[in-house]
C-alpha cells in the first residue's frame, strides 16, 4: 500500500468513528418531526398520543428498570441469527445467479414470487413446523432479508461493464479473477443497497413474528402493551425498535459511503 | 512476426437473419518491430481484426500466428489499449496501471515499482492516487497506455485509442506515443479512422473496406524515422493523406451505388 493512499484510508476510518457535521444537519428533519409530535401530544391531550418526552422518559425508565433488556436481547439475537446468514447466503447466491444466466432463469421465478409474498403469512406454519421456539424468529428474519439481498446482488453483478470484463480477459484474467477483481467490485454498490434494504425488512419481519406469538422479544412486549391499550409503553418500545433500525441504517450508510465513494458522480 | 491467414469472422445477426460477415478472408503479415495502422470507415471490421489478434474474438476459419504459435486466446506477449479506456472506476491510477501485473501474480512491491515507473513515462506524475473519473479523457488514455506497457508486451494492440479525445490532446498523445514507441522496438497495430493519424504514426497503412470487412490495400508510408509531428509539412505526408482520402471516398461511393 503506497503511503498517501494508506494515510487517506486511515483518515477515512477515523472519520467513521466521529460524528460529522453533515449527520447533525441530517438529523434536523427528524428533530422537527419529534417537535411536532411533542406539541401535538401536549395540545391535543389525546390519550393514545402521549408527548414524545413522556414516551422517551418511559423508554429510559423501562431500560433502566431492566424490564426491556431481556426482550431487547432476545430480539437482537434473533435479528443477528437471521440476518447474518441471510446476508452471507444472499450475497453468495446473488453472485452465482449474476454469473450464470441458467441459474437466473431457473431461480428468478421463485425469487420474484417470494419477494411478492407477504412472508409474515408463513409465520403460523413455521411455528407449527419448527415448534414454539426462537429459531422461528431467526427463520422469519432470514426470509425477510434474504430475497432482496439476492436480487440486488444479482443486479449488481449484471451491472458490471462488459468492457471491463473484456479488458480483464485481454490481460489474461482467469474466470476466478474476473469474478473477484471485476464482477465483485462492480456489484458492490447494489449489493450494499440490498444489504441496507434487507436490514429494514429483517426488523419488520422480526417484530411481526414476535407479535404473532407474543412470547419472545420486543414484539411480545408490543402485543402485551397493545392489549392493555398502554400507548405510552407501546410507543416507548416502538421507539427502541426505531432506534435499533436507525443505528443499523446509519452503520450501513457509513460503510456504503466508505466503500463505494468511487461510484458516486462528483459534485 | 504476426501472420494473419484467410481470417474469417461472422457474427450472429441480432434479428435472427443471415449472420453478419465482420471479416471476410483477411490476410496480412506484420513484421517484428513494425508500426502498422489499420484504417477504414466504421463497420469495416478493423476492431474485430484487432480483437481477433488479441484472442478475444475467435475466428470462424483461417489462422492468426504470432511467430509460429497460433493465437487461441489472450497471451502475455500481447497487450491492448481500448478505445473507451476501460479503466476500473474504483481503482486509482496506480492500481489501474498495475492491473495486468496484479493478474499475473506480481508482488505488491513489484506492482508499485512498475506503476511508478510507467506513471512517469506517460507523464502522469502527481496523479498516482487519483480515480479515473477525476482525470481528463487524455489522461485516462495515458493510464490505459501505461497499463498495457507495464506488462511489457512484444506486441501492442491499440483500438482507436485517441478517438474520444479533443484534437489538441490527441496531437499531444500522438507525439508522446511516437516518442515512446520509436525507442522501444515493439510491434504496434493501431486501429484508427483518421488518415492523418495513420500516416503520422505508421510504417504501413492497411486500408480496410466494409460489408464484408476486408483489407483492400496496404500502403508503405516511407517517411523517415525517428519521426516527429513536423513530418506533416513534408510533401509525402500530404500526398499520402490525399491518396487515402480518395480511396476512402471511392469506397463510400461504391457502397452508395451497391
Amino acid at each position: 500500500m503506497p503511503d498517501g493512499a494508506g494515510r487517506a484510508r486511515v483518515a477515512g476510518l477515523l472519520r467513521l468513528g466521529g460524528w460529522a457535521g453533515g449527520e447533525l444537519v441530517a438529523a434536523v428533519p427528524l428533530l422537527a418531526g419529534l417537535a411536532v409530535w411533542e406539541l401535538a401530544g401536549w395540545m391535543l391531550g389525546f390519550r393514545f398520543l402521549p408527548p414524545f418526552s413522556r414516551v422517551l422518559a418511559t423508554a429510559v425508565g423501562m431500560i433502566a428498570g431492566g424490564e426491556l433488556m431481556a426482550p431487547l436481547g432476545a430480539s437482537l439475537l434473533s435479528l443477528a441469527a437471521g440476518y447474518l446468514p441471510a446476508a452471507g447466503l444472499g450475497v453468495t447466491l446473488g453472485l452465482l445467479m449474476g454469473r450464470s444466466r441458467g441459474l437466473e432463469f431457473v431461480l428468478s421465478p421463485y425469487l420474484n414470487a417470494f419477494m411478492a409474498t407477504p412472508r409474515i403469512a408463513l409465520v403460523p406454519i413455521l411455528y407449527i413446523v419448527l415448534g414454539l421456539n426462537r429459531a422461528v424468529q431467526a427463520v422469519v428474519v432470514f426470509l425477510g432479508a434474504f430475497f432482496v439481498i439476492v436480487w440486488s446482488t444479482m443486479r449488481g453483478v449484471r451491472s458490471a461493464d462488459r468492457d471491463h470484463v473484456e479488458m480483464a480477459r485481454a490481460f489474461g484474467a482467469t474466470k476466478r479473477q474476473v469474478m473477484w477483481k471485476i464482477l465483485l467490485p462492480s456489484a458492490l454498490p447494489l449489493t450494499l443497497a440490498g444489504l441496507r434494504l434487507g436490514i429494514g425488512q429483517a426488523i419488520r419481519a422480526m417484530i411481526a413474528a414476535e407479535m404473532f406469538i407474543a412470547v419472545f422479544g420486543l414484539g411480545a412486549l408490543l402485543r402485551t402493551y397493545g392489549g392493555r391499550f398502554d400507548a405510552e409503553r407501546l410507543l416507548a418500545v416502538l421507539l427502541v425498535v426505531v432506534a435499533v433500525a436507525l443505528v443499523c441504517a446509519l452503520a450501513a450508510a457509513r460503510l456504503d459511503r466508505h466503500l463505494t465513494a468511487w461510484s458516486r458522480t462528483p459534485r | 512476426m504476426i501472420t494473419i491467414e484467410s481470417a474469417r469472422v461472422r457474427f450472429a445477426s441480432t434479428e435472427g437473419g443471415a449472420p453478419m460477415v465482420a471479416l471476410a478472408d483477411v490476410s496480412l503479415t506484420i513484421a517484428r518491430g513494425e508500426f502498422l495502422c489499420i484504417l477504414g470507415p466504421s463497420g469495416c471490421g478493423k476492431t474485430t481484426l484487432l480483437k481477433a489478434m488479441m484472442g478475444l474474438v475467435p475466428l470462424d476459419s483461417g489462422q492468426i500466428r504470432i511467430g509460429s504459435h497460433a493465437v487461441t486466446g489472450p497471451g502475455a506477449d500481447r497487450a491492448m489499449v481500448f478505445q473507451n479506456y476501460a479503466l476500473l472506476p474504483w481503482a486509482d491510477v496506480t492500481a489501474n496501471i498495475a492491473f495486468g501485473l496484479e493478474l499475473r501474480g506480481a508482488s505488491r512491491e513489484e506492482c508499485a515499482r512498475q506503476a511508478a515507473h510507467w506513471i512517469k513515462a506517460v507523464g502522469l506524475g502527481g496523479f498516482e492516487h487519483h480515480l479515473p473519473r477525476q482525470l481528463s479523457g487524455g489522461m485516462q488514455q495515458r493510464v490505459g497506455l501505461a497499463r498495457a506497457l507495464a506488462v511489457e508486451p512484444e506486441i501492442l494492440l491499440m483500438d482507436e485509442p485517441f478517438g474520444a479525445v479533443d484534437a489538441q490532446t490527441r496531437r499531444l498523445l500522438q507525439e508522446d506515443l511516437l516518442d515512446l514507441m520509436q525507442r522501444s522496438g515493439k510491434t504496434v497495430v493501431f486501429v484508427t479512422h483518421s488518415m492523418e493519424e495513420a500516416v503520422l504514426l505508421g510504417d504501413r497503412v492497411a486500408l480496410m473496406s466494409p460489408r464484408p470487412g476486408r483489407v483492400r490495400e496496404v500502403i508503405e508510408v516511407g517517411l523517415t524515422r525517428p519521426r516527429t509531428a513536423s513530418v506533416e509539412r513534408e510533401p509525402r505526408f500530404t500526398e499520402l493523406k490525399e491518396y487515402l482520402w480518395e480511396r476512402l471516398r471511392a469506397m463510400r461511393d461504391e457502397a452508395a451505388d451497391a
